[in-house]
């Protein structure tokens, strides 16, 4: 073994960049020990004993920097000792370290992180714009977190981007998936050859989440904002997404989520899809689904993976007929066991897609629907705070949201309001959406478990959950957790939707 | 350029070059160390921290007079509320909320920390990431030092502690500075340890030396203080936050030196 040193006297180096050099020294060939240390009595006692004290490091002062390399031939020793000039004079990204860094600004950000092609941006929407346009006019991707961007900012930043061929994903855009990488709200899935274009975050989410689970994965997750596909802003970054999934090579298959788009809107996505050659589904929740389309975002997520497998989207049609027929059976025994003036549901729901895809399915067959946010054909609550006959509210409307974090993250007033609800005599069903992932509540089964079994007691308690067993709090275990507080477990938003309206369409019958 | 804080023991005076790093440049008056430092550095005792810093190319003294830094031929006014205090005064007593959050400490530390920090030291697991043998070697001593330190001839411990390990402020020297800060947050009580281990923990290496200077004396860079206060004051959030921006400084050195000051505060230390 050839061991040989270099001391650089008085050479002052910080930290990181002589941790990364002494690791890139060890990775070079030949070398099977290395190390880059101030010349301290300590040290040189570790390299002796470790077999790697040459001679020459006896003189050197704690204020020397001791190169030290083991390698199996002499010429790989040499060979690794003259590359340590270049290694130090290498600038040293922080971020490409162990250690985390943390600018203050866009251009520290991007010092610190040169190759950076995105940037996520969360701050007071008031400033949200400008520091947008900042790193677009840097060439950075934009996903914009914030809410209450004025809406001309919104079209301008679009604008720009469409021109540099650039993103912006938002604003108030809660969730996307790039290159593998969740970001904001998302979820822990796999990767795969579906695309996704959604205006709808939890509406992303939850159809990524079913491709998973079902062992299918996802390309790119791209986010675009609520108000994109209005006719103000006219979907530009709905198109573009659409156009960069149709360029994608790893991308097989797209789907598209939203909320119904404006006509125009509409026309001009339907016009771009007929220019890709890629099979597209699409899911427009509470337009009117096209025949053979699917009608939730469940099934329209099983729709994608039936696509991507070569199968035929008809066999997930015959899927979900045997699935309704097993929530027909659940939802007659849990009739059965509420009393006469039981009768209604109440659905508390974190997040707005799920809300609206739940108004979509009541509206075909229950009536009198309420919501603080109807969709579809419910009427407006008088009072967000108090159900009439059959409610659905959306509790991430900024009515409840001013000045307390989002329900996905704190659950005390939704599980208030379940107790609160549970308390009304009329009230047969508590319809719960639990959405996991990055940026969730980190354990919705400790939070939820005390109140389901409460309530459970004298009502039907009926939720889905969003989410993988990748995700940090487990799919799998927050089930189990829910199903042993007493709640019925549903694949999907859909579903539980489904099932809940079967309970109340039975009691009615009693 | 701007001038952001200015540490309250930065003196007046005239200051020679020392050294440059990616986002500081070091300036010595005897033995006393001062860096003007980016905003990503933060403040410290005696850190000038500028916004946009340009760390320059020449090698020019820096110039300190009342109200005014002349750095690289740029002149930056400033004035008290520029000052960056780094003192703290408070007591850990038995305050429930100190214990649970130096506990959450302790788990980000372990969980959080750079793989190569002393925080293999709270758990045995992370020992592998210590591959080549000078790194299981340097680890060995490390271990051996800081049993001494704890349980049997500090001094002596403290000693062997002293100069270890990767950076530019060896892994050990961290380590001590953060003893040294936990023994000055435990009262007057052990004043005379402070000085018994910051004298077994000389050395030569200015970075060093300026650092446990600091740290024997209780004066804080502006995030060890912003983690002391989480942990006196602060929710779970606050704890990681500020943990978060601790384990960012240096490679590890953030991390080493909580490594230290943790489990000063959760061993019993004697005074004699």
């Amino acid at each position: 073994m050839n061991v040989v040193g270099q001391v650089r006297k008085g050479a002052y180096f910080d930290s990181v960049t002589l941790m990364r050099v002494g690791k890139e020294i060890a990775g070079l060939p030949g070398v099977t020990d290395a190390a880059v240390v101030m010349g301290t009595k300590s040290n040189k006692a570790i390299l002796k004993s470790s077999g790697l004290l040459p001679p020459t490091f006896n003189d050197a002062s704690d204020t020397d920097l001791l190169v030290a390399v083991k390698a199996n031939t002499e010429t790989a020793a040499g060979t690794a000792l003259a590359a340590v000039d270049g290694l130090l004079k290498k600038r040293t990204s922080p971020a490409t370290m162990g250690g985390e860094s943390h600018p203050v600004s866009l251009g520290g950000a991007l010092e610190a992180l040169p190759g950076a092609n995105l940037a996520l941006i969360s701050i007071a929407g008031r400033f949200a714009g400008e520091e947008a346009m900042r790193a677009l006019e840097n060439g950075l991707h934009v996903m914009l977190f914030s809410d209450n961007v004025p809406l001309e900012e919104e079209i301008a930043l679009k604008k720009f981007a469409r021109k540099r061929g650039l993103l912006v994903m938002g604003p108030d855009c809660g969730t996307a998936i790039i290159n593998g990488v969740p970001l904001g709200f998302a979820n822990a899935v796999n990767r795969g050859n579906i695309g996704i274009v959604a205006a709808a975050g939890t509406g992303l989410q939850e159809v990524s989440c079913v491709i998973s689970n079902e062992g299918a994965g996802i390309s790119q997750a791209i986010g675009t904002g609520g108000r994109d596909v209005k006719r103000e802003v006219g979907g530009i970054m709905f198109l573009e997404g659409l156009t960069a999934l149709a360029k994608d090579k790893a991308t097989k298959v797209i789907l598209l989520v939203s909320k119904p788009p404006h006509g125009q809107v509409l026309s001009r996505i339907a016009r771009a899809i007929k220019r890709i050659h890629k099979p597209v589904v699409t899911i427009f929740i509470g337009a009117e689904a096209k025949a053979g389309g699917p009608s939730t975002l469940d099934e329209a997520a099983l729709m994608a993976v039936a696509l991507a497998r070569g199968k035929k989207t008809e066999d997930v049609a015959k899927e979900l007929v045997a699935r309704d027929a097993e929530i027909l059976r659940i939802a007659r025994r849990e009739a059965g066991k509420r009393k006469k003036r039981q009768q209604y549901v109440r659905g508390l729901f974190s997040g707005g897609t799920f809300c609206a895809e739940a108004q979509i399915l009541f509206n075909n067959r229950l009536s009198n629907v309420y919501s603080n946010a109807p969709a579809g054909r419910a009427k407006q609550l008088k009072d967000s705070l108090k159900s009439q006959k059959n409610t659905l509210v959306d509790l991430g409307e900024d009515e409840f949201t001013v000045g307390r974090p989002h329900p996905m993250i704190d659950y005390s007033l939704r599980n208030r309001r379940i107790l609160e609800e549970t308390a009304d005599a009329e009230t047969a069903v508590i319809l719960l959406d639990v959405v996991l992932g990055y940026g969730a509540n980190p354990d919705p089964s400790a939070e939820l478990s005390g109140v389901i079994r409460q309530a459970s007691r004298t009502v039907s308690v009926v939720c889905s959950i969003t989410g993988t067993d990748r995700d940090p709090q487990n799919r799998s275990r927050v089930e189990v957790a829910l199903r042993k507080a007493g709640a019925l477990v549903m694949p999907s938003n859909a579903a539980a939707c489904k099932l809940a309206c079967r309970i109340i369409q039975f009691l009615g019958r009693k | 350029m701007m001038l952001i804080s200015i540490g309250d023991r930065v003196e007046e005076g005239l200051y020679r070059f020392h050294s440059r790093f990616n986002r500081a440049v070091n300036f010595t008056q005897g033995d006393h160390l001062v860096s003007v430092v980016a905003e990503e550095i933060g403040d410290g005792p005696r850190n000038i921290v500028i916004r946009d810093l340009n760390t320059g190319q020449t090698q020019k003294p820096l110039e300190i007079s009342a109200g005014k830094v002349v750095f690289e031929d740029g002149e930056f006014p400033f004035a008290d509320r520029h000052r960056y205090c780094s003192t703290l005064e408070c007591e850990t007593g038995a305050s429930p909320r100190f214990s649970d959050n130096l506990s959450l400490f302790g788990e980000l530390l372990r969980t959080m920390s750079h793989p190569k920090s002393l925080a293999f030291l709270l758990d045995d697991q992370r020992i592998r990431n210590f591959h080549s043998g000078f790194e299981r070697a340097f680890a060995e001593q490390v271990k051996r030092s800081v049993n001494q330190i704890f349980h049997g001839d500090r001094l002596n411990g403290v000693r062997s502690l002293s100069g270890c390990g990767i950076g530019l402020t060896p892994s050990g020297d961290d380590f001590i500075a953060g003893l040294l800060i936990g023994l000055n947050l435990r009262g007057e009580g052990f004043r005379g340890l402070v000085n018994q281990v910051f004298a077994a923990a000389q050395t030569k290496n200015i970075f060093s030396s300026s650092f446990l200077d600091l740290a024997r004396q209780g004066l804080l860079f502006g995030r060890m203080k912003d983690l002391i206060l989480a942990l006196l004051q602060g929710g779970q959030e606050a704890v990681r936050n500020s943990a978060g921006k601790l384990f960012a400084v240096g490679g590890s050195s953030g991390a080493d030196l909580g490594t230290g000051f943790l489990m000063t505060m959760r061993h019993e230390v004697r005074v004699s």
